[in-house]
């Protein structure tokens, strides 16, 4: 479970490589036992945090703090974080148990809890072992590495770093080079094992699922900035600007004026919406989800307009329908026939108002 | 027209002057002024045992020397500070593109006597030395002259080396030392075993670098086989002392290959 004590902190973290800079001022606390994963597209600036959380970069401007203590200045084989790297980063010198031993071999014996040469060896075995079977990889400790699949390493790359115990482990984008089964597979997987082992993870991915799938708090970067912090559920329902609507999950967004409280007028048509708070005619950005569009007579639709194109997604249909002000994306388990005229209807709980961004 | 043809005038070359040459070699090596069967060219070199040790060792001496600036020079030419590197790369191929013998000469310079060396030991109230015809001074002129051959192959492996792989091992717990001699040295194995075969292999049969360093004082296996051919005249010897020097090199480069069997090393032989 996530403990309410901060394991590490960032202040006003900036980072340029260049004449590009690729992280503003970021501030982030991470929580101990917390999977918190920095989402954002590519150049966002997520990797590049990642690394400076690792002692692999250093920042510009700002602190990193761990447990209280400023963290900049220990280098990354003193610090108490392990990290599974984008390519696994193998060591194709070594098999995969040796692989796994790596980092319990360069520790002392006391480290392990043992005295002598012979105890450690035989409790790197014990521990190495214990890790396989964690990964479910018993029975390959001969093999080299590049006799392994891409899964294969990549469950390696986890247990070579889990196994040093770390109080943190870093994974950069560890499952971007599987096929979709099995990247399913292996988030269940990984966040099976967070819960088990209680450590702290930090997640680097550009797939928005993947992020909602496993994360307790999710960190939203777009242009080396922070653009929204929450649990998954709070970022997808209550996406904070367009950037984030539109970057988790699908959304149709559009501009609107706010008339008063919880009335939009958008596309020259008045809704009524949940939100408060915002200035008479204050002029905002609203984001529906697909799913959220009922397709309903024209005669009761709030709207109406014409199937353009159908595609199948498998679960459901998704629709693009043209309403002449605006084309929609609409989710819907029934089919529309293309050139049909529909109706379409939102429930008020389900259009979401954003303030425009400056 | 198969693709293979295009290989034809460097198969041709090959024949003509590899190929034919080598038999010329295996005959004269085995028969006598004569054109008759005989062994005694070969026992011959027996003669030579301590010339044929010189050699050997020097060569070895050579090569681990050449390992040791070598190594550590590749590994700095590899390093990202590309505007460093690449000034000491000039400095490390210039030298290449001149003849080895010229090369030599302008060592001779610095040593001999009279050389810029021992002016500045004059300068300096210091004693002259003889550096010249010292083994030392051999050795000096083979490992100016074979130093970039042990850099280029492992300068070749370490760039290639994934700079994830080493921040793997310090993120693991290594120090800059363990990252060193536990990740980056077994990593370049296959350049330093090239490296190793193609400073050894020309250095085992040096030749004139030797008589020149050492004014005339070591002679080598390779001043031998230059000696027997062209001051006595005498191809039987020289060829079958050649035939035992390629020998010697097929066995030392058959028995490196087993510590890079897959030729990562990106050698030139």
């Amino acid at each position: 479970m996530v403990q309410d004590t901060r394991l590490i902190e960032l202040k006003g973290i900036s980072k340029s490589f260049g004449d590009t800079q690729v992280l503003h001022n970021i501030d982030l606390y991470i929580r101990k036992c917390e999977f918190i994963t920095l989402l954002g597209p590519s150049g966002c600036g997520k990797t590049t945090l990642l690394r400076i959380i690792g002692g692999f970069e250093m920042p510009d401007e700002g602190s990193v703090l761990f447990e209280g203590a400023d963290m900049l200045p220990v280098p990354p084989y003193k610090r108490r974080i392990n990290t599974v790297f984008q390519k696994y980063a193998l060591f194709s010198h070594l098999n995969v148990f040796d692989n796994i031993a790596f980092g319990l071999n360069l520790k002392e014996p006391e480290a392990l809890g043992v005295k002598t040469r012979r105890q450690k060896k035989e409790e790197i075995a014990r521990r190495v072992n214990r890790m396989l079977r964690l990964v479910k990889m018993e029975g390959y400790e001969k093999r080299s590495i590049d006799q392994l699949s891409g899964g294969q390493q990549q469950r390696i790359a986890i247990a070579r770093a889990l196994v040093n115990e770390p109080e943190v482990l870093l994974l950069d984008e560890p499952l971007g080079a599987l096929d979709l089964k099995l990247r399913k597979e292996m988030q269940v997987e990984l966040k099976a094992m967070q819960q088990q082992l209680g450590i702290t993870f930090i997640y680097v991915t550009h797939d928005q699922e993947e992020a909602l799938t496993m994360s307790d708090t999710v960190v939203v970067l777009n242009g080396g900035r922070i653009q929204q912090i929450g649990e998954p559920k709070r970022i997808y329902d209550e996406p904070k600007n367009a950037f984030v609507a539109d970057f988790i999950g699908e959304s149709n967004i559009l501009s609107g004026v706010m008339k008063e409280d919880c009335l939009v007028e958008m596309l020259g048509v008045e809704f009524q919406c949940v939100d408060e708070g915002f200035g008479k005619d204050e002029p905002v950005d609203v984001v529906v989800r697909p799913e959220d569009i009922m397709i309903v007579g024209t005669d009761v639709g709030m709207l109406t307009g014409v199937v353009e194109s159908v595609i199948f997604k498998g679960v459901h249909y998704e629709m693009m329908v043209n309403t002449g002000t605006m084309r929609w994306k609409v989710h819907s388990t029934t089919m529309q026939p293309v050139g049909s005229r529909v109706g379409m209807s939102i429930v008020p709980f389900n259009i979401h108002i954003m303030r425009k961004e400056a | 027209m198969k693709r293979s043809w295009y290989a034809a005038p460097y198969a041709l070359w090959m024949l003509m002057f590899t190929v034919v040459p080598l038999l010329f070699v295996c005959y004269y090596a085995f028969t006598t002024k004569t054109g008759d069967f005989t062994l005694a060219n070969i026992t011959k070199i027996f003669d030579y045992t301590p010339v044929l040790l010189d050699s050997l060792r020097l060569a070895l001496y050579c090569t681990v020397l050449c390992l040791l600036i070598g190594y550590p020079a590749a590994y700095f030419l590899s390093s990202k500070d590309l505007s460093r590197s690449q000034s000491l790369a000039v400095l490390i191929l210039v030298p290449m593109w001149m003849n080895f013998l010229l090369r030599t000469y302008a060592m001779m310079t610095l040593f001999e006597n009279n050389g810029v060396l021992n002016s500045i030991f004059e300068a300096l109230g210091l004693p002259k030395q003889q550096i010249i015809g010292t083994e030392g001074a051999v050795l000096v002129g083979m490992v100016y002259n074979f130093l970039p051959f042990m850099i280029l192959p492992i300068y070749t492996v370490l760039k290639k080396l994934d700079p994830r792989v080493i921040e793997a091992a310090e993120d693991l717990g290594a120090n800059p030392f363990r990252v060193i001699s536990r990740v980056v040295l077994p990593l370049s194995v296959p350049g330093i075993v090239s490296g190793i075969t193609m400073v050894f292999m020309p250095a085992v049969t040096t030749f004139a670098i030797s008589r020149l360093m050492s004014s005339g004082m070591i002679y080598l296996m390779g001043d031998m086989i230059e000696e027997y051919f062209i001051s006595m005249n005498n191809r039987n010897v020289g060829s079958a002392m050649s035939l035992v020097m390629m020998v010697l090199i097929l066995i030392s480069i058959g028995l490196l290959r087993k510590a890079d069997p897959e030729g990562q090393g990106g050698g030139l032989w």
